[in-house]
């Protein structure tokens, strides 16, 4: 189950541009910008919850999306809300039915060996590859920091504690390195 | 790119520290907030990053800490930190807690004002006479020594001197008449046989009775108590 997104099949729906949405919108979105937007959002929450080696994760996404669309079709979202918080509920609700349905698959049968799409890895790979030498790049100052915080999982106050820094600090330099990290990819 | 609240919670969200009420509160603010979301997938990159490559990033500082143990330690370094971090200030007063401190002054309070007001008092403490059975008519005798707590047993006993040609005669009491003397003087020397009666801790008694030469009672003493204070 793929959505396409070409315009043909998901045109702006007039019902969009109702009173409602335009006023929390401004200027007001059309189906194509909806999914645009929160396909990465969608994909990001769906992943974490149900893990992004599950090799579902996008056929969830997709059944997420068609049903926010076939909701704004109906003129089902009324504004009460955020488009966004609309959207996160319809997530979670499909992410849950997600979960049912699988604990009920796995009374009857082995789970499938997940397959995965070998380009998708390499690309993942190479970049985390290619990070793992900036970050390596990074001075001890700030390798420490994310190194204790984040590799040996300790607590911010527990890697201050460790460095004899506020926990504030640690903050900041994660912060930092972060923004450095930037930098160097740009270059 | 504008600051938000959020923010700082990133990192609480994508190490899973947060409390499922947290947590979804977190996830509908990115639903609704591009920048955050944005800041969100950078981190969680470089996490995942860390967390797949960190033994070839980190192999000098893995030197230094290379077991679980030693992580270990420092959680329990840190604690102590934690603790150390704590001024002398603060631990001086943190020995008790506040309503026990309160607790602590007002006993301090009630003992000042009961060291001020009754001590005084414990140094001489008025003698306790007990009515005898008989009662006397005529003049009262006075006795003088000893009518209060002593130190030491006893070696004399005095009274008044009702004047001359009184016989008196001496009642000393334990629980039952220890010793009786009679005497023409206001005093008498308690011999050593009865003295080595005597012990410190207890309670005696006495009195004096006045005769006249020809016999009869002229005056009495009301009995006095005293005790031998016990730490001699």
């Amino acid at each position: 189950m793929r959505l396409q997104t070409n315009g043909t099949l998901v045109s702006p729906h007039p019902n969009l541009y109702n009173k409602d949405v335009v006023r929390k919108h401004d200027p007001p979105l059309n189906i194509d910008e909806i999914v645009a937007k929160f396909r990465p959002i969608i994909s990001f929450k769906v992943k974490k919850s149900i893990g992004a080696h599950t090799p579902e994760w996008e056929d969830v996404v997709n059944e997420v999306l068609i049903n926010v669309i076939e909701k704004l079709e109906k003129s089902e979202f009324r504004g009460d809300s955020s488009i966004g918080t609309f959207i996160y509920t319809i997530t979670s609700r499909r992410i849950i039915d997600y979960i049912r349905r699988k604990s009920n698959v796995l009374k009857y049968a082995p789970e499938p060996i997940p397959f995965s799409n070998p380009h998708q890895d390499v690309e993942d790979e190479e970049r985390a590859e290619h990070m793992a030498k900036l970050l390596g790049q990074l001075k001890p100052k700030y390798k420490e920091v994310l190194f204790l915080y984040y590799y040996k999982d300790l607590s911010r106050e527990e890697v201050a504690a460790h460095l004899n820094i506020t926990p504030r600090r640690v903050s900041e330099r994660v912060n930092y390195a972060q923004k450095l990290l930037r930098k160097m990819v740009i270059k | 790119m504008k600051e938000c609240n959020y923010e700082n919670r990133i990192d609480d969200y994508l190490l899973n520290r947060m409390t499922e009420e947290k947590k979804e509160m977190f996830e509908i603010h990115f639903f609704n907030c591009p920048d955050c979301f944005e800041k969100i997938e950078e981190r969680n990159s470089l996490i995942s990053v860390i967390k797949s490559k960190g033994n070839k990033i980190f192999h000098d500082q893995r030197k230094e800490t290379e077991t679980e143990t030693e992580t270990e330690g420092i959680r329990t370094q840190a604690r102590a930190r934690k603790l150390e971090r704590k001024s002398v200030f603060e631990g001086l007063f943190s020995f008790l807690t506040p309503k026990q401190w309160t607790m602590a002054a007002i006993s301090a309070c009630a003992l000042l004002v009961v060291f001020i007001g009754v001590a005084p008092n414990l140094k001489s403490p008025t003698p306790q006479f007990v009515m005898d059975s008989h009662s006397v008519r005529g003049d009262s005798l006075a006795l003088l020594s000893p009518v209060k707590n002593t130190q030491t047993i006893p070696s004399e006993f005095r009274w008044d001197n009702l004047g001359e040609g009184v016989e008196y005669k001496i009642y000393l009491y334990k629980d039952n008449l220890l010793w009786s003397a009679s005497t023409t003087g206001a005093s008498i020397s308690l011999p050593k046989d009865v003295k080595d009666l005597m012990k410190a801790g207890e309670n005696y008694s006495w009195e004096v009775k006045a005769f006249s030469r020809e016999g009869s009672l002229i005056a009495a003493s009301n009995k006095v108590r005293f005790q031998i204070d016990s730490h001699l």
